[in-house]
């Protein structure tokens, strides 16, 4: 026979459907919006990684100044690089052999004419001839006659053959020393003392036309496009909207773009002064941010763009055509830091083969430091950390929410279960029964609420990305994060929420259960109050004998706080640290030197009396290292730049004692890390096996990146730089008298700012659902928690009626201490959700590259008490309404459930 | 059944209370036994205990020879599945189930149960058994708590002061229920009841007063429910 208690579970959905309704929505609104984050978030990694495979990616290009011929591109392919030194012994040994060639035979005439005049003179002295002119044409007509012939005469000669090949060899020995002299600083230059080991690469042509661009057809150019042709074998597109081009008058452009200037398929646009017609939106997986230049700080999505056009089209363009060769590694590196060497090989590799086969160099570009393509993934990856904060605060609420229906569910039916028990009901038949409902409940919940997540709400978060970024279409893909935090470990919590509550409820004795013994202390004795009037007694003693359920009640409180707090401190926090990055600039500008000498060798210098040389290097950080919150950061390690400064810089005061090893850390790097003055950090390098240890000697208040300060001269000593050397300068004005072309990047307080952005792209739009979703949560939670307080004092209602009081007194007695307790519970657990938050942004926060602390407006802190407050005053009237209902039998009937 | 020495006190020191002080006597298979006494007799923790949901202080309960104290407790839970049925004072039955589904709670429990039809023909619950238990009187509920025992078909049926809420006419039938089923299946009964009047319809009269049996009689003049008068 089927257990007859299941038949309760669809009655039970049935009679208390707006008690599941309200966990079930709960559970949806978790799951669904948190699984809708992590569904678009891992579709768009997976769709970018794919993307990086089918659409062929390249693994770097170089651009070269004039078409590469067969031979140097050959040569590059092999991986190998060129013999240098030979090419500049062939080379100079050629020169100087024109120069031998030359000199010997200047030598050889005048030699030869100074034999033939020296004769002709001989023989007219004999002859008697003294007549000056006469001789002189004499000897004219001599050399005019035989000097080819003697000439030739002489080329025979030993001792012409022995002294012109002398004069070879010590020319070409004068070559090699020469060349041997300089050979350090050429090696220096190319880096070709540098270990190498072959690169074998493939290459292909990306050649591409950058062209005006004007969307509204008004004559003026609102953009540049860099245009590609569309047979192009790597760095292909993913379409997200048409086609590709098919004739020489279409163009397919970048869909992030044409978003932005409002370009539709089927309009027309010019470019290079040609009209096409827009055929398709594409995504290039080379340019999934339009970075123009590798060295933006922040890309462009208006003022340029990407299209493709047909090779016939392409051929047509007017502008002039950029060289640029991508590659792609004939085997793959095994980690990052082979995948640098092999750039730096290959670097070695497109240098010297170009300088032997004269070719000119204008850019080159290893994919992995590539802006365009690294970015928006990078910056997508690290996009989880509110949505796993808000994921944990819900997962809290909702364990919550079980532990306390469940609970009230056995106290409700304590008689049944007694004679249940007493009937011979086992202790597991009882658990079995009661756990089902909350499984149910959570099952139908994470179906209901996935479902939502792998459809619309998927969508909403890719359309955030696709609002950052010019990406590629994405499919829904599976999530196993998203997976296990919005359904695995609610299940899972849930269900061992539940049996724990339950077994510990059902551990009492069919006797207890009978006698409603549920609690083992009892008040034995009733209050003493003081003497008020009779209602005011009457309210106290109804507050005094809800004691446990106001203990539940500031619980959900918190909750409902901390999800308020959340809901509006993120965005405060955001605005606000965006806001004071000015201030937390301890310079107005950190211009980034490509290197600190010109190419010709001169130390860059600069007019600007402000400005201070340093040096900077990034390293990172292993977040493990922060001992408290080991295991935490899912990030990657820490980003953290080390300054070499000047030792009595204007920007940074350091000690002037500071020691080998020691460091300043900044005020950000010690509030992330919990780091103290004499800590020991260890610092490594991304794409090299080294790292370095440092002693913390002090603090720079600086809140805006992670950073650590030493003295400049120690740290071309840590880094094995030339002693006074740098890479920058630090100034309070802009700096106008240095080359642009020598300028790698100007820092702003847009760098500062990087996490800031990080967290908006990813949830700035969502701030508003979010609040929304926090507020209707909150309010389902205050519902909850003020239903269980009436249900517990229905029989009490119910004979307070029969006695004769109003509805009205009723709710004066009920609901006015409730409202009173939630007020205080309010105000309360608002500071108690407001640091519990602080403490659970910093733990958070190491899953971010850099640091803020949470913050929030005087505004938004009265807001998340008011809020809660226009809940609960919805929610009373519903009181109301259900005390109003409440038959007066019920305290008469024999019912104890 | 056998009764033996039985003692079980509450609290401790002075605030020491011997409810039952050496319990003995013995009940036939088959027979109605009424356990009388006034408030604080100790007749419902006696019935509790011979129900296996308290525990004695001292002294045993025997069913065919088998100490319930040396039962763990899946052991009691499995007799109390097997051998017993309860009725309360209170009818405790499950709101959001019918009348027959109730009903069927019990029957769940046994391995040879009475037939739910039957049983609701029984106990006048027939045109009932689709109702909620909020939509009957008291007397329909104690019926209903009363099938939930007797389907089962239990050994014993242990009735915890079965008419204590209910009126004159109403009591009456309810007993005439449990004499029924005591007839017509041979269940035996245990009735705790403080109404001098129930004993009239026992076989096995046991008198308590603090903690001791009183009296213990068997009853020659045995009455039928509906003769009662009270």
């Amino acid at each position: 026979m089927k257990n007859p208690l299941m038949k309760r579970i669809p009655k039970e959905l049935a009679t208390e459907w707006h008690k599941y309704l309200v966990i079930i929505i709960f559970m949806v609104v978790m799951i669904g919006v948190i699984s809708g984050m992590y569904v678009g978030h891992d579709s768009m990694l997976v769709a970018v990684a794919d993307g990086r495979e089918t659409l062929a990616l390249e693994d770097g290009s170089f651009e070269l100044k004039n078409e590469a011929s067969p031979e140097l591109l050959a040569a590059i392919e092999s991986g190998q690089r060129a013999d240098v030194r030979q090419y500049y012994i062939d080379k100079a040994t050629a020169e100087a052999d024109e120069e031998v060639a030359e000199a010997i035979e200047k030598e050889l005439r005048d030699t030869v004419r100074g034999e033939i005049e020296k004769a002709v003179r001989a023989q007219c002295a004999a002859l008697g001839i003294t007549d000056e002119a006469v001789v002189a044409a004499q000897v004219d007509a001599v050399i005019e006659s035989r000097f080819d012939d003697a000439l030739a005469e002489a080329r025979e000669t030993e001792s012409y053959q022995k002294a012109a090949a002398e004069a070879y060899d010590e020319a070409h020995k004068a070559v090699i020393e020469a060349v041997d002299e300089e050979w350090d600083e050429i090696a220096e230059r190319y880096h070709l003392n540098d270990d190498f080991s072959p690169v074998p690469v493939t290459l292909y042509e990306s050649f591409y036309h950058d062209e005006p661009e004007d969307d509204d057809g008004d004559g003026t150019q609102d953009a540049t496009i860099r245009v590609f042709p569309s047979d192009a074998a790597l760095n292909r597109a993913s379409f997200l909207a048409g086609r590709a081009p098919e004739r020489d008058d279409e163009i397919a452009i970048d869909r992030m773009h044409a978003d932005n200037v409002g370009v539709t398929v089927g309009d027309a646009i010019t470019v290079g002064g040609r009209e096409f017609k827009v055929v398709g939106l594409l995504s290039y997986v080379h340019y999934l941010t339009l970075h123009q230049s590798n060295t933006d700080l922040m890309f462009d999505a208006f003022g340029f763009d990407v299209g493709m056009v047909t090779p016939g089209a392409f051929d047509a363009l007017p502008s002039r055509l950029h060289y640029n060769y991508a590659w792609q590694y004939r085997s793959e590196a095994a980690d990052k830091v082979a995948l640098a060497e092999d750039g730096n090989h290959l670097l070695q590799v497109v240098i010297t083969q170009a300088l032997v086969h004269d070719g000119e160099i204008e850019d080159f570009l290893p994919e992995y430091t590539r802006q365009a393509s690294n970015f928006a993934p990078s910056d997508i990856d690290g996009d989880t950390t509110g949505t796993t904060i808000m994921c944990y605060i819900l997962i809290g609420v909702i364990a919550f929410i079980f532990a306390i229906t469940i609970s009230n569910t056995i106290e409700k039916e304590a008689a049944v279960i007694g004679t249940l028990r007493s009937s011979g009901y086992t202790k597991g038949e009882l658990v079995v029964h009661y756990m089902t409902m909350p499984v149910i409940v959570t099952v139908i919940g994470a179906i209901v609420g996935n479902a939502l997540g792998y459809t619309a709400l998927r969508k909403v978060a890719v359309d955030l990305y696709y609002n950052s970024y010019s990406l590629p279409a994405c499919e829904p893909a599976f999530s196993r994060e998203g997976l296990i935090k919005t359904t695995i470990i609610p299940l899972v919590l849930m269900f061992f929420i539940n049996l724990f509550v339950i077994l510990r409820r059902l551990q009492l004795s069919p006797l207890q259960f009978l006698r409603r013994e549920l609690r083992k202390q009892r008040r034995a004795k009733a209050r003493r109050l003081p003497a008020w009037s009779f209602l005011r007694r009457f309210r106290l003693r109804v507050l005094l004998q809800n004691g446990s359920n106001y203990a539940v009640l500031i619980f959900g409180v918190i909750f409902i706080e901390l999800m308020l707090c959340f809901a509006f401190g993120l965005p405060d926090s955001l605005t606000h640290y965006g806001e004071k990055a000015p201030e937390m600039m301890f310079a107005d500008y950190q211009y980034m030197l490509m290197d600190s000498k010109d190419a010709d060798g001169n130390v860059i210098t600069t007019a600007e009396p402000t400005a201070e040389r340093f040096s900077s290097v990034e390293l990172l950080y292993g977040k493990d290292a922060a001992a408290a919150f080991a295991g935490r950061g899912s990030g990657g390690d820490e980003t953290v730049t080390v300054y070499g400064i000047a030792q009595d810089s204007d920007y940074i005061t350091l000690p002037h004692d500071l020691a080998a090893g020691e460091v300043l850390i900044s005020s950000a790097f010690r509030d992330k890390f919990g780091l103290s003055v004499g800590d020991a950090i260890t610092l490594h390098e991304e794409y090299a096996n080294r790292a370095y240890t440092f002693t913390v000697r002090g603090v720079v208040d600086y809140d805006g990146g992670i950073a650590v300060f030493m003295e400049n001269g120690g740290f071309n000593g840590v880094f094995d730089r030339e002693a006074d050397g740098f890479n920058g300068y630090l100034s309070r004005n802009a700096i106008t008298d240095i080359d642009e072309k020598q300028i790698a990047v100007v820092i702003t307080q847009e760098d500062i700012t990087k996490v800031t952005r990080q967290l908006m792209h990813s949830m700035g739009q969502f701030f508003g659902v979010f609040k929304i979703a926090m507020v209707v949560l909150s309010a389902a939670l205050i519902y909850l928690l003020a239903k269980i307080i009436i249900e517990r004092n229905e029989k009490n209602i119910s004979m307070v009626k029969i006695l004769g009081f109003g509805n009205g007194e009723i709710a004066s007695l009920y609901i006015l201490p409730t409202a009173l307790v939630v007020t205080v519970f309010a105000l309360v657990s608002f500071v108690v959700g407001y640091f519990l938050m602080i403490w659970i942004f910093r733990i958070f926060m190491l899953q971010m590259d850099g640091y803020f602390a949470f913050y929030m407006a005087p505004a938004s802190m009265v807001l998340s008490v008011v809020y809660l407050l226009i809940g609960y005053g919805f929610v009373s009237v519903i009181d109301y309404l259900r005390i109003r209902r409440i038959p007066t039998d019920t305290a008469l009937k024999n019912m104890d459930m | 059944m056998e009764i033996a020495d039985l003692r079980k006190s509450f609290g401790q020191g002075e605030a020491r209370q011997d409810v039952l002080r050496g319990v003995n006597f013995t009940v036939e298979k088959g027979e109605v036994c009424v356990l009388l006494g006034p408030s604080g007799s100790g007749k419902s923790t006696l019935l509790n205990i011979i129900g296996a949901i308290d525990k004695p202080g001292g002294g045993y309960v025997a069913i065919g020879g088998d100490k319930l104290q040396d039962m763990d407790e899946k052991h009691l839970t499995q007799y109390r599945r097997l051998h017993l049925g309860y009725v309360f004072q209170m009818y405790n039955l499950i709101p959001n189930l019918n009348v027959k589904e109730n009903i069927e709670v019990g029957a769940y429990l046994s391995a040879r149960p009475l037939d739910v039809e039957e049983v609701l023909t029984t106990l006048g619950l027939q045109e009932h058994k689709y109702k909620y238990p909020n939509q009957l009187s008291g007397g329909q509920q104690q019926r209903v708590s009363i099938g939930r025992a007797v389907v089962k078909n239990p050994d014993i049926l242990l009735c915890d002061e079965p008419t204590g809420a209910l009126d004159y006419k109403t009591s009456k039938e309810i007993l005439g229920l449990i004499e029924n089923c005591n007839r017509k299946y041979g269940t035996t009964v245990i009735m705790v009841t403080h109404n001098e009047a129930i004993s009239q319809m026992a076989d096995h009269v046991i008198r308590l007063r603090d903690g001791v049996v009183r009296h213990n009689t068997m009853n020659q003049t045995k009455r039928t429910a509906a003769k009662l008068e009270w």
